[in-house]
């Protein structure tokens, strides 16, 4: 009997929280009161907002580039580490013959090549092939047309068995390719993708300390904004407070102020975010093909855009939830 | 309603503002506290809505110990009161209207009771026709009214003013008790710091007096 009197007490403590809040009236009715006191909020902290303009203004456009930072720093890697990936497909070694070897010395070095046991394929490309290669990505077209000779040597492009995975067994296969007699360079056209591949990993390090900087960023700005307004609201707080309002009805219009400056500058930075890809889309693209990758910048999917502005709303209700919570405990209970 | 029992309040900086204060209010019933400036009348109605806690001794309110509340309990405590301030603590950027609808906001009702509600508190006080108007733009009395429309719109068992007629002239001194009155004689307890002698004797309700901080006898 008198244990179950204890496990009593919890529910009806509860249920007379419940009662406290909700009162005498219908759940029906409460409910209601309740959905309209938020859409009342919602719009009217965005009024109080829109009351100070440059202000907010300026507050939404510190929010927005800092945002706008790490943003295009993740397009920057994420484009960076897939071009790296399309480009390490066409993983093979080029071996420029000596300027004055000519096509057939090449093309016979390829057929030898070809029976080579850890060569895939091994291909000519004639000096004459290359020129209009060059002349055609390179954009240097109308100074070749000055010279009078061809500058660019032949070429054996090699292409390594897919079992040739190590990179100290390619390295053998380079040591070896040099030995050839008529070879001037042999180069791995990967060499420098390793350097870029390790490049882009220690970037995308970077990357997940700087969000953490910048949203912590965020966070400053936006509890530096309503710390003010609540500095010019204190009155006011105080004589809520004194009517027995509850600290979650003070915090409430501050939560959705900072929703609305997190929201706002997330919006601004997916929009400072698209004019730099297109003002890139240009240049980036033409870069592409000269290197034969073939790819778009990418990064106004909703993949990427949804997270960034969710991600901003949400720390700009956290900014603001950080700095009413310190300031109400500061003035309890009063 | 409302009960101290040898209550001691002590600031950090200075001697006792109140020395072993005990007295009853009955349900209903209507009292003035008075006192010399510096008696202790503030300080004694900040303890009821625990603006201050007692350093000593024991209050309780509709018979709950407001020692046993804690911090989150406060809110609900100062829901069933009605305080009326001497500097009106009115929000100068909000209406009347919206002034006298804070306490039915707080208290989570919807807008169509809460017109209802603040139509009627203003129509007591007689400011129905500035309900649209600000604050600032009204006179001294008028803004007090607005402050006691606000203690009374949620319908408060018990209604604490301080000084509610500091700024008054006589004529609107008396108009502002006799509405007192009127609450009371509907069941509501009032307990009112006054200064003003004349006006409480011909009210001739019960009277309370401080002086540094100790109560003297009643007669
Ligand atoms: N916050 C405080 N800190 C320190 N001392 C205080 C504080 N509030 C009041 N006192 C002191 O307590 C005593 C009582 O002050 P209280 O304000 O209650 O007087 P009162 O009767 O309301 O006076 P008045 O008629 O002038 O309003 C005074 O001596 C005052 O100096
Ligand atoms: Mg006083």
């Amino acid at each position: 009997m008198a244990r179950n009197r204890r496990l009593q007490s919890p529910a009806r403590s509860l249920a007379n929280r419940l009662l406290r809040r909700f009162g005498n009236l219908p759940l029906v009715q409460r409910i209601q009161n309740y959905v309209f006191m938020h859409v009342h909020l919602f719009v009217a902290s965005l009024g109080r907002i829109c009351r100070t303009p440059i202000a907010s203004a300026m507050t939404v456009l510190v929010i927005a580039i800092a945002l706008t930072l790490p943003a295009s720093f993740h397009t920057l890697v994420d484009n960076l580490g897939r071009a790296a990936g399309n480009l390490e497909a066409t993983n093979h070694i080029s071996i420029f013959l000596k300027p004055d070897a000519v096509n057939e010395v090449g093309s016979r070095i390829a057929r030898k090549l070809a029976e080579h046991p850890q060569v895939k394929e091994a291909r000519l490309v004639t000096k004459e092939e290359g020129l209009q290669e060059f002349r055609r990505y390179s954009g240097f077209g109308e100074a070749l047309r000055l010279l009078d000779f061809n500058p660019l040597p032949a070429v054996v492009a090699v292409t390594p068995k897919d079992s040739l995975t190590r990179p100290e067994d390619v390295d053998r296969l380079i040591e070896e390719l040099k030995g050839i007699d008529q070879a001037d360079l042999v180069q791995m056209d990967s060499d420098w993708m390793h350097k870029l591949a390790a490049i882009l990993s220690i970037a995308r390090r970077t990357v997940g300390m700087l969000d953490l900087l910048l949203a912590l960023a965020v966070l400053l700005i936006v509890s530096n904004t309503i710390r003010l307004e609540l500095h010019a609201r204190e009155e006011e707080i105080a004589i809520t407070k004194l009517m027995g309002a509850t600290d979650g009805f003070v915090r409430r219009p501050f939560l959705y102020t900072g929703f609305w400056y997190g929201l706002g500058g997330g919006l601004l930075a997916w929009i400072l975010m698209s004019i730099l890809i297109l003002l890139l889309d240009g240049p980036v693209s033409r870069l592409a093909e000269l290197y034969g990758g073939g790819f778009e910048l990418e990064f106004l999917d909703g993949g990427k855009s949804l997270p960034l502005i969710l991600a901003a709303a949400g720390l700009g209700i956290a900014g603001a939830w950080g700095v009413v919570d310190y300031h109400l405990r500061r003035m309890a209970p009063t | 309603m409302l009960q101290f029992s040898n209550v001691y309040k002590r600031y950090p900086e200075g001697g006792d503002a109140l020395a072993g204060i005990s007295f009853r209010l009955k349900p209903g019933e209507m009292a003035f506290l008075t006192g010399h400036s510096g008696a202790g009348k503030s300080t004694l109605l900040r303890l009821i809505p625990l603006i201050e806690r007692p350093t000593r001794g024991q209050i309780t309110v509709g018979g709950r110990n407001l020692a046993r509340l804690g911090n989150r309990d406060i809110p609900h405590l100062r829901r069933q009161l009605g305080l009326i301030f001497q500097d009106f603590r009115l929000l100068y950027d909000r209406t009347v209207y919206d002034n006298v609808a804070l306490p039915l906001v707080i208290a989570g009702f919807g807008p169509a009771e809460i017109g209802r509600r603040v139509r009627a508190a203003l129509d007591k006080v007689d400011l129905l026709s500035k309900e649209k108007r600000y604050p600032r733009g009204l006179s001294g009395g008028e803004q007090q009214r607005v402050g006691i429309a606000r203690a009374i719109v949620h319908k408060p068992p018990l209604i604490l003013a301080d000084e509610p007629t500091g700024n008054l002239d006589p004529a609107l001194s008396e108009e502002i008790m006799l509405l007192f009155r009127e609450l009371n004689q509907v069941g509501v307890t009032v307990l009112i710091a006054s200064h003003d002698l004349g006006l409480i004797s011909r009210l001739g309700s019960r009277v309370l007096e401080l002086n540094q901080g100790r109560l003297e006898p009643e007669h």
